[in-house]
């Protein structure tokens, strides 16, 4: 290639230039789900979704993908493949009018983590946990537990040991978020300069 | 950075035939009430079918946009530029991601995607075939082609597509830095010496007719857009958001002594729209399709990159993955 990027130049040959191999099944990996703690105090938020081979990497790329540009103070990622997802509702029905009471089974409960979604068009938002020895009890744990008065769209649960965390001493990735001025832009004010230069211009 | 100039595929309105009118009326009433459609309720299939390639194209023109400004990171002209311009590559590759996973939701996987683009397959923003000779040329893209894209972007934000309009949120309120920061460092040239004006207006010289081109072909010649808009697909015509890009930007140049290089350019002050010479939308077709200065070297940075990285997906890669479409 002949650039106007040196490196683009140096870019060594592979494969036949133009031919491109369409790209195979799960080359990309899977995907993780992202929540973000924008501040302390404030409930954890869906943001989005990231590609990853494990869920270490998952958390990862999270962290580059949502929490580079803005307040942060922590973020989790959980496999896709563990969001366990009630029906969608609308209007003024709310989802809980279709989950019902788990028969008693046995075995030991587990952590739940528990996301609403009370607006549609917004991300679901965490409200708490609840103790369940299925998905679905879980469901029905979280309609016991945490409804309120307020129409919820859509549920979802995912296993608390499903969820990779941020640990305590991972905190300090995002302290130095605020001393990041180059990417704020407010940064980049250029008023004084262009006055001078149009008052000089008019003169 | 960069969702402008989306072109459509041709709608055949009687494929809308084969819905079932209940749920289709269903599915307008919720649109016309300003509600979002998510990825589990029902949509047709054309719905689904451009909300597809209108974010799939937005998110390669992330991805290819990167390039042309990408050049400038080794010789931007200091170190506070360098870090911030590559800051700003990095966000454009970042949206990317976001714009990918909100195409997923409709069940286009983002293999399928890549594959598409370097391809040649997929299409992405015309502008983006065009060389960045100077700095003034990457200063340019970050003013005013980003200035385009917040025009484009901020209109579809209001669209009716909840995972576009949550990802198109967090994109725009990104893309303030990369405005501010493109103005700045055209401020610096144009109150500089006379070389770096000059410098600038050769760059405005060569940008201005792919700037014209960026919001798409002339409604009188763009089709399918009535549907698209009913649907909340497209938020504003293509002539008006390059009206409102013209209204907005026009007095920033021409406020710092530049020359726009169009003579017929101005404000008819009865209609309140721009006028100008129009653009060679022939060129805008050859160039789409193809035949531009550097598509062939941006298909061939993405086809070699996905080459070389393919080593590593493949030893990161166990064998329990897999893939589920993204939830939300």
């Amino acid at each position: 290639m002949n650039s106007l990027d040196p490196r683009v130049n140096r870019l060594p040959s592979v494969g036949q230039p133009g031919q491109a191999e369409p790209k195979a099944p799960l080359d990309q990996f899977g995907t993780f789900e992202v929540f973000v703690q924008p501040k302390e105090g404030k409930p954890f938020q869906h943001e989005g979704a990231v590609h990853a081979p494990n869920l270490e990497m998952a958390f990862v790329l999270a962290k580059e993908a949502f929490t580079r540009r803005f307040q942060c103070v922590s973020l989790y990622v959980a496999d896709t493949r563990h969001v366990f997802v009630s029906p969608m509702t609308e209007g003024n029905i709310t989802v809980f009018d279709f989950i019902h009471d788990t028969p008693e089974q046995p075995g030991a409960k587990l952590s739940y983590e528990i996301f609403m979604l009370s607006k549609r068009g917004k991300q679901h938002v965490h409200v708490g946990s609840v103790m369940a020895r299925t998905p679905n009890e879980a469901m029905s744990e979280a309609k016991r537990e945490l409804q309120t008065d307020k129409v919820v769209y859509n549920i979802w649960a995912i296993r608390t040991d499903d969820i990779r965390f941020t640990k305590p001493e991972e905190q300090e990735l995002w302290m130095t978020l605020p001393e990041k001025k180059f990417r704020d832009a407010s940064n980049y004010k250029g008023g004084d300069k262009l006055k001078e230069f149009l008052e000089r211009s008019q003169s | 950075m960069y969702g402008g100039g989306n072109t459509f595929e041709g709608i055949k309105t009687d494929s809308l035939a084969q819905e079932d009118p209940e749920k289709l009326a269903e599915f307008e009433a919720r649109i016309e009430r300003g509600e979002k459609i998510e990825p589990t309720d029902w949509m047709p299939q054309l719905y689904r079918k451009q909300l597809i390639r209108m974010i799939e194209q937005h998110a390669h023109s992330e991805i290819i946009g990167a390039l042309p400004e990408g050049t400038w990171i080794t010789r931007a002209p200091g170190f506070k530029r360098k870090l911030a311009l590559m800051a700003k590559v990095q966000d454009e590759v970042g949206h990317a991601q976001l714009l990918y996973s909100a195409a997923e939701t409709l069940g286009k996987s983002r293999e399928q995607m890549i594959t598409d683009l370097i391809t040649g397959k997929s299409k992405y923003s015309n502008i983006f075939n065009y060389p960045a000779f100077t700095w003034a040329d990457s200063c340019f893209i970050s003013w005013l082609v980003d200035a385009g894209a917040i025009v484009n972007q901020l209109a579809n934000a209001k669209g009716s597509y909840g995972p576009y309009c949550r990802a198109l949120e967090r994109i725009c309120a990104e893309e303030s830095f990369h405005l501010k920061y493109g103005h700045h460092c055209v401020i610096y040239l144009a109150t500089g010496t006379q070389k770096q004006r000059d410098m600038f207006q050769e760059a405005l010289n060569r940008w201005w007719a792919p700037m014209m081109h960026f919001f798409g072909p002339s409604d009188k010649i763009s089709a399918h857009t009535e549907v698209l808009m009913k649907w909340k697909v497209k938020m504003a015509t293509n002539d008006d958001m390059r009206n409102q890009f013209l209204d907005m930007y026009v007095p920033k140049i021409r406020e710092l002594g530049f020359i726009i290089p169009d003579p017929k350019l101005k404000k008819n002050q009865e209609t309140g729209r721009w006028e100008y010479t129009e653009p060679d939308w022939e060129e805008f077709k050859r160039v789409i399709n193809g035949d531009g200065p550097c598509n062939k070297e941006r298909l061939e940075v993405r086809r070699i990159a996905e080459e070389r990285g393919r080593w590593v997906r493949e030893a990161l890669k166990t064998p329990r993955t897999a893939y589920v479409t993204p939830l939300a």
